[in-house]
């Protein structure tokens, strides 16, 4: 063969040019013989690498992301695959996906949020086989986790981590005063402030943004189950000022009561994003607030001097027990990618026990599980707090409970609506009764456009 | 007399020549006239007038991600007019528009004011009251979040602290009021330098003999404002005023990073309402609507400020 | 104004305009300890210059840096030309739809780009542009023309028309008399408008996040916004950044203010 070919042959295979340019010019040289031409079509098809796109969350767990990023290039290279890796982060993946998504050109992998499958269900492709096929292998997923999953009865999402949000108590202040973890929030956690908190010096009891944020929401759909309300009822339907309006009105009451009435919660708590909270801690100016592990991440990984001196518990709860919400990220492939084995593949290598135990060791606890078998994971037991993040995660509710999650539950909490409701309670100065019905209204909307699937 | 005495787009020059034959109609220089504004035209139709054309459509359809639009007609524009929390998004909007435009004209005309008045280090002095216009906005929200921070942030510390002027800090971003304020603020601190710096140019046109025969008819400074420096920068005043309008009005960015919204809809304008509802609530038909709601009414204030420009230069 | 006036109320802009950089800064310079303190606010203590060592080392940034510059300077490059030409056209040349195009100019800022980047996204995929920086060149003018055109119409019309007449006596084609006389009368205004169409490339963020996929080629807003990972800020970090994306613009407009504002003023030209 001319050399010249073979020299065109070798940049292509390493991808230095593109497969028309390895054609043109190898036309040239050949004369454009058609003979030639077939010849170099067979080589350029032979040589031309399968391209798989891939999108990532780039996690606060910096450890984590490079453990990933690492084991897809070694399945790239193992597989002959020419992997290209997007990262995002939480703020901006929603407006690149629907962008994408409308222009046609949606990345063959994502890793997305618990919403995701719901969300995007129309363009996502049905994952049931290797879903079920790894949840078999590994005990069985937790039920919110398969909850959220699927969607019409089929998977759309392979799970892969979960987060939880724990209860964080300054160990320090609470052996001080020889307290003991708060198990209710009322009147326990009330009390348990009180007794720790010290607004002279800037130390207060308790931080729980209701502001719009995920953790303000995530807090009032926890505390409204807590006391055996919630959102939606058994079959989805609303219920906030209806079949569980007692209940509500009561969790309600209580939130704003910690801002208002017992004033255990420093000023200016409504203003606070989800940032500030973890920021209020580590300046050491909260005895107790409720995060996700993330902010525990931060303070292990920098060495923080409160790292030792926090303990994790589960979080408080009300008359009818301590129900929370779980998160997962999963793994999502869009109908229109025509790699889709080449996902699952990918899928299967990652989500292999060796591969993600390498992942799960270095997330200091942020990578919970989602599978029953990987719940009894030695790991779990290596830090006395992690039992917290554990115990929180196996009892924890899908998004929607008592009912199935729906697009409607998932608009109702990305359009904020239960913490518009507290604050509208806190600076709108609604009785709470009102905001309840108000957004009741505005759940009602959302539930006859959405329907209930 | 670029800027400073400008006209609003629209006001025809006199003087032209007769044109005959298939000039007449498309007028004399009409070869030439094309090739030069074609590139413009070009770009506008492909990158502006085609997106623009199909988010219409859009805003009347029922479309949610990744499923195919259904035509609607105007049904999304009538649950918008009735719905709670856009009017309230509307009314923010406006409030937030019109409250910033004004800090930034006062600003605006202050900084023109000192740029030419007798002091040293002019150059140094504009460009460094230009820093805020010319940083990235994101940047600057991000910065104004960290120094809004209850705890931790300076503001605070420096109210509290160091001046003593209260007791305790205040959540900037955490109530109503301050919450509105707040962002306002950030707004006029990002914006006013344009204000300013268009006036100042407005000011270096304006003829320094009016200042003279003002001054030789016994005005004082307070009058010559009044009188001579006021009206030589009525045109660029509404101009500027305009366009700001119009780039308050779509602003995004600094609501959205400093309260998204928040607290309880207490800042929600109208962009950030578009967001939400285009990606939390995947519903890109209404969030479209919501965006171009407005757009008739502002289409209608610059073609009556265009009429009011050209029928009050009759130059 | 008098001399003590001006000095006051400039003294008190300047510190408002200033402080927030100041701050920036010296956020940038404190260490990890320092910031979740309130000990010694306003200097850093100890002195840091972790996060920029990191930022240099550690991520994409001098990539994005580039990326910057190429889009920045090629974009504007482009709007500049095409709102040059189109505003020569529109302020000198008599045609049909002459006095609608020049009062449309504007209007086209009406539509805000958190709508039109959908449908945008779209097109550009369509010209095979999407993940590449050449999207984004030609996306940008499409919200700085505009003001170009507009602020190029205004200057061209201050510039007495007998100057290309004389020109075009003496043989001159129009665009001869257009290169040749108008145009170097006019730089003082296609500078403003090259700076201020420059300024607004650098600092664009929604376009650059949508169209661009890949880590390399991202810009620098883009860029900093990652290192935003959920709810843990780097601030110091992230501050770093901020200074040094802003410098370069800052540095520039110190440097060519005095253009701008010629720019946007009648040049020696007074009509």
């Amino acid at each position: 063969m001319d050399r010249r070919i073979s020299n065109l042959a070798d940049q292509l295979a390493a991808g230095l040019i593109a497969r028309r340019e390895f054609l043109r010019k190898a036309a040239v040289i050949t004369g454009g013989t058609a003979a030639g031409l077939t010849v170099l079509r067979r080589m350029a098809h032979a040589q031309a690498k399968n391209k798989l796109r891939v999108w990532l969350f780039k996690s606060f767990v910096t450890a984590g992301n490079d453990v990933l990023a690492k084991q897809i290039e070694a399945w790239g290279k193992e597989r002959g695959v020419d992997v290209e890796i997007d990262w995002a982060t939480f703020g901006d993946r929603e407006q690149k996906t629907v962008a994408s998504i409308e222009a046609g050109n949606p990345p063959d992998l994502a890793e997305m949020n618990i919403y995701g499958p719901m969300r995007y269900k129309a363009v996502l492709r049905d994952v049931t086989k290797v879903a079920s096929a790894l949840a078999s292998a590994k005990g069985g997923m937790l039920p919110f986790a398969e909850r959220s999953m699927k969607v019409d009865g089929k998977y759309l999402g392979v799970p892969r981590y979960a987060m939880i949000t724990v209860f964080y108590i300054r160990r320090d202040i609470m052996e001080a005063k020889g307290l003991k973890p708060p198990k209710l929030y009322d009147p326990d956690v009330v009390e348990f402030a009180r007794k720790t908190m010290d607004p002279a010096k800037d130390l207060w009891g308790f931080g729980q943004t209701l502001n719009r944020s995920d953790d303000g929401d995530g807090y009032m759909q926890n505390i409204l189950w807590s006391y055996g309300g919630g959102v939606w009822d058994k079959d989805g339907k609303p219920s906030l000022a209806t079949t569980f309006r007692e209940q509500n009105l009561k969790a309600l009451q209580f939130s704003v009561d910690t801002i208002q009435k017992y004033k255990i919660q420093p000023p200016g708590v409504m203003g606070w994003t989800d940032v500030s909270n973890n920021e209020a801690y580590l300046a050491g100016k909260l005895v107790t607030t409720n995060n996700g592990a993330s902010l525990y991440y931060a303070m292990v990984q920098k060495k923080h001097a409160l790292a030792d001196k926090t303990l994790l518990v589960l979080t408080p709860g009300g008359p009818a027990g301590s129900l929370v919400g779980a998160s997962c990220y999963n793994w999502a492939i869009f109908q229109k990618s025509k790699q889709a084995e080449l996902a699952e593949d990918l899928i299967r290598w990652l989500e292999d026990e060796k591969h993600f135990k390498e992942y799960m060791q270095v997330s200091i606890g942020q990578a919970g599980p989602v599978y029953k078998g990987r719940a009894d994971d030695p790991y779990w037991k290596s830090d006395p707090n992690f039992e917290a993040i554990l115990q929180n995660i196996l009892r924890s509710v899908n998004l929607g409970y008592p009912g199935p999650m729906t697009p409607a539950a998932a608009e109702v909490q990305g359009q904020k609506i239960l913490t518009d409701m507290a604050g509208r309670v806190v600076t709108g100065g609604l009785s709470p009764d009102a905001a309840l019905k108000e957004a009741h209204a505005r759940v009602e909307e959302i539930w006859k456009m959405r329907g209930k699937g | 007399m670029a800027i400073s005495t400008a006209r609003l787009p629209g006001t025809v020059r006199s003087g032209a020549k007769r044109p005959v034959g298939l000039a007449r109609w498309l007028g004399p220089d009409w070869r030439l006239g094309f090739l030069f504004v074609l590139p413009i035209v070009l770009l506008v139709l492909a990158l502006v007038a085609y997106p623009f054309a199909y988010a219409v459509y859009l805003s009347m359809t029922r479309k949610y991600v990744g499923l195919p639009p259904v035509f609607v007609g105007f049904e999304n524009y009538v649950k918008l007019t009735w719905d709670g929390f856009f009017r309230r998004a509307v009314q923010n909007s406006f409030v937030f528009t019109f409250a910033s435009v004004a800090c930034k004209l006062i600003l605006g005309m202050a900084m023109a004011l000192v740029l030419t008045s007798n002091i040293r280090w002019r150059s140094l002095w504009t460009g460094v009251l230009l820093i805020p216009w010319v940083a990235p906005t994101v940047v600057s929200a991000l910065n104004f979040l960290w120094i809004y921070d209850y705890s931790l942030g300076v503001l605070n510390y420096l109210l509290v602290h160091v001046f003593r002027i209260l007791p305790q800090g205040v959540g900037w971003l955490s109530e109503p009021g301050t919450a509105m304020a707040s962002v306002i603020a950030v707004n006029v601190w990002r914006g006013f330098p344009f204000f300013g710096i268009s006036f100042l140019a407005g000011m270096k046109a304006i003829p320094a003999e009016m200042y003279e025969a003002a001054a030789v008819d016994g005005a004082n400074a307070l009058q010559r404002f009044r009188h001579v420096t006021v009206p030589g920068l009525k045109n660029i005043m509404m101009i500027v005023m305009l366009l700001s309008t119009i780039w308050t009005f779509n602003d995004f960015t600094i609501v959205y990073i400093l309260t998204k919204g928040g607290p309880g809809g207490a800042t929600q304008v109208l962009p950030v309402l578009t967001y939400e509802i285009a990606f939390g609530a995947q519903r890109l038909g209404e969030a479209i609507a919501v965006a171009l709601y407005m757009l008739p009414a502002m289409a209608a204030v610059i073609i009556v400020l265009a009429r009011y420009m050209r029928k009050g230069r009759g130059r | 104004m008098k001399r003590a006036l001006a000095y006051a109320v400039l003294l008190a802009l300047v510190l408002v305009v200033v402080f927030p950089f100041y701050w920036m800064i010296v956020t940038s310079l404190k260490g990890e300890d320092q910031m979740r303190s309130l000990v010694s606010m306003f200097w850093p203590s100890p002195f840091v210059l972790d996060n920029y060592r990191q930022l240099l080392a550690r991520t994409e940034f001098t990539a994005w840096f580039r990326n910057s510059v190429f889009v920045a300077v090629s974009s504007t490059f482009l709007a500049t030309a095409v709102g040059t030409i189109g505003a020569y056209g529109l302020a000198r040349l008599q045609f049909l739809g002459r006095g609608f195009m020049a009062s449309a100019t504007l209007i086209t800022y009406l539509v805000p780009p958190s709508i039109l980047f959908i449908p945008l996204y779209s097109q550009i995929r369509n010209l095979g542009l999407a993940d590449s920086l050449t999207g984004l060149i030609v996306a940008y003018p499409s919200f700085t023309v505009p003001f170009v055109t507009w602020l190029l119409m205004g200057y061209f019309e201050s510039i007495p028309e007998e100057l290309e007449q004389a020109a075009m006596i003496d043989g001159a084609t129009r665009f001869g008399a257009f290169w040749r006389v108008v145009l170097p009368l006019a730089a003082p205004g296609v500078l403003a408008a090259g700076l201020y169409a420059f300024t607004q490339a650098w600092n664009e963020f929604l376009y650059a996040l949508v169209f661009i996929t890949d880590v390399k080629l991202r810009t620098l807003p883009v860029g900093l916004s990652t290192f935003i990972t959920g709810d843990v800020y780097g601030w110091g970090f992230l501050m770093a950044g901020a200074v040094l994306t802003t410098l370069p613009v800052i540095a520039a407009y110190i440097y060519l203010q005095k253009y701008m504002v010629e720019g946007l003023t009648a040049g020696s030209v007074k009509g």
